[in-house]
């Protein structure tokens, strides 16, 4: 018997020596696993004519595994926050290393020659990707200062409308001072409508207040009672006392009796009783004091017990209560 | 609508109310009885108090009647609402400037039960302000003046 060797495509010892190699099942595995990583292999050639550069976002960071080499290779090539797509995998795949781990790998595991040269890049092909993605870097270092662009001119546009809005507020400034209370309401819903009307651009200034408004207007608004603020006496939003601590003058010292009074005090004693659960209750909380009467064992002598303890109880009470009837009508006799 | 409810004219039959009820919300409506929004107040407590009787006790307060209260809990704008629970004043937080009372009328009858239940809800559990359910687009919206500002 041959060595015990573990073979890591198939992840299983064998016993064959040289000859595992050939087996059915280990070709089957080998072809498995090779055509797992052609795909991500293929769509690494494609990025060679044609780098691509993203923003950088976690998912960048995938790791694909490399079979020939047996080692984590990172997907895709990141700096900073952008990322080329595809160029950790196509740096691995150039390097001669790698090209050294293939050859063996097809060596040991003599798989198909010709699939070989689909899993190696040549460095002309490396040299060209590079070309390619200097130029695709460019290309979106530009589209992101449009970008940019295109933002601050948004920018600029809210920020006019809404000195606009300001300015138009600023002008009603004329009405006078006891009418502002209940007019406020009114001289906003004004404002707003003119504001509305004058700028066309789509600004989220003007549309919350106007819907707002809406449902307190379309009833009336509210009364105003005037200032309610004499600046010597407190009020709750100064934390005053309220007025219900105050002791009054009318309620004579002897009336005010600290404590509860004698109806309260039945009321707790009434509320007391309900607390404590039933005596002859068994159970939890049982009350080793009270009085054990005929009926305290568990069991009312039923043998074949099926139901509740309460129908067995029920039952039992009932024949005692029969027996307890003939008893007498016994003895009488 | 308003002669339904029970109406307190004096600030001893207020203290009274506040220090007599137990174990239930008591709500207290300060305005007139003839202004408008006060009667569509009014209309939603009487349509709910029954409903709410073992939740709440609504009263309806004069603010000439009680210049005292008026002055301590600062109204301003007629109707205010503002709730209690064993004698203690609830605050609730309905996304306006003042948590100390309700201004103006619930939207729904649904609204004034959904807040009564999270304010008992509160105060069983020991709170002493609680957050509105009420969603903030059916809250009246008034301007909190100060001073003539």
């Amino acid at each position: 018997m041959a060595p015990a060797e573990r073979c890591t495509v198939c992840r299983q010892t064998f016993f064959c020596g040289r000859g595992h190699v050939y087996s059915r099942k280990h070709q089957r595995q080998l072809k498995v696993a090779l055509e797992r990583l052609l795909p991500q292999v293929e769509a690494a050639r494609k990025a060679v004519r044609a780098a691509q550069v993203e923003r950088f976002v976690p998912e960048h960071e995938r790791c694909c595994w490399c079979l020939c080499c047996g080692c984590e290779v990172r997907k895709h090539l990141s700096h900073g926050n952008l990322t080329v797509l595809h160029g950790g995998l196509l740096e691995h795949l150039a390097s001669p290393e790698h090209k050294k781990a293939t050859n063996r790998f097809w060596w040991e595991n003599k798989a198909e020659f010709q699939m070989k040269e689909k899993f190696l890049i040549s460095p002309q092909d490396y040299a060209r990707f590079k070309k390619s993605m200097v130029k695709s870097l460019d290309s979106y270092e530009e589209k992101e200062d449009e970008v940019i662009k295109e933002m601050a001119a948004q920018i600029r546009e809210v920020e006019h409308s809404r000195q606009e809005v300001v300015r138009s507020v600023l002008e009603p400034q004329t009405v006078p001072d006891p009418e502002e209370g209940s007019s406020a309401p009114g001289s906003w819903n004004g404002t707003n409508s003119q504001v509305a009307s004058t700028s066309q651009q789509p600004s989220y200034v003007d549309l919350p207040p106007a819907p707002e408004l809406d449902w307190m207007e379309t009833g009336q608004p509210l009364t105003f009672i005037g200032h309610q603020d004499t600046p010597g006496i407190g009020n709750i939003h100064s934390g005053a006392t309220p007025p219900w601590m105050v002791q009054d003058e009318d309620c004579s010292s002897g009336n005010q009796q600290i404590g509860p009074s004698y109806e309260e005090f039945l009321k707790e004693k009434e509320k007391q009783k309900l607390k404590k659960l039933p005596p002859d209750r068994v159970g939890a909380n049982f009350d080793h004091n009270s009085s054990t009467s005929a009926g305290w064992l568990p069991s009312f002598g039923r043998v074949w017990n099926n139901g509740r303890r309460w129908q067995s109880r029920h039952q039992f009470k009932t024949e005692a209560a029969a027996r307890n009837k003939q008893q007498p009508r016994r003895k009488k006799s | 609508m308003s002669f339904l409810l029970p109406k307190l004219s004096s600030k001893k039959e207020v203290d009274q109310a506040i220090k007599s009820t137990a174990e239930k919300v008591l709500v207290l409506r300060f305005g007139r009885d003839e202004d408008p929004v006060c009667l569509q107040l009014d209309d939603i407590l009487s349509k709910t108090s029954s409903d709410l009787s073992k939740m709440a006790a609504i009263y309806l307060v004069d603010v000439d009647q009680t210049p005292v209260y008026t002055h301590y809990f600062d109204i301003s704008y007629i109707p205010s609402t503002v709730f209690f629970f064993n004698g203690q004043h609830m605050k609730v937080d309905y996304g306006s400037p003042d948590h100390t009372k309700f201004v103006g009328s619930f939207k729904t009858k649904q609204d004034f039960i959904d807040l009564i239940e999270v304010i008992y809800r509160g105060a069983m559990r020991g709170k002493l302000i609680v957050q509105s359910p009420i969603d903030p687009k059916n809250i009246p919206k008034y301007d909190l003046l100060y001073q003539d500002i």
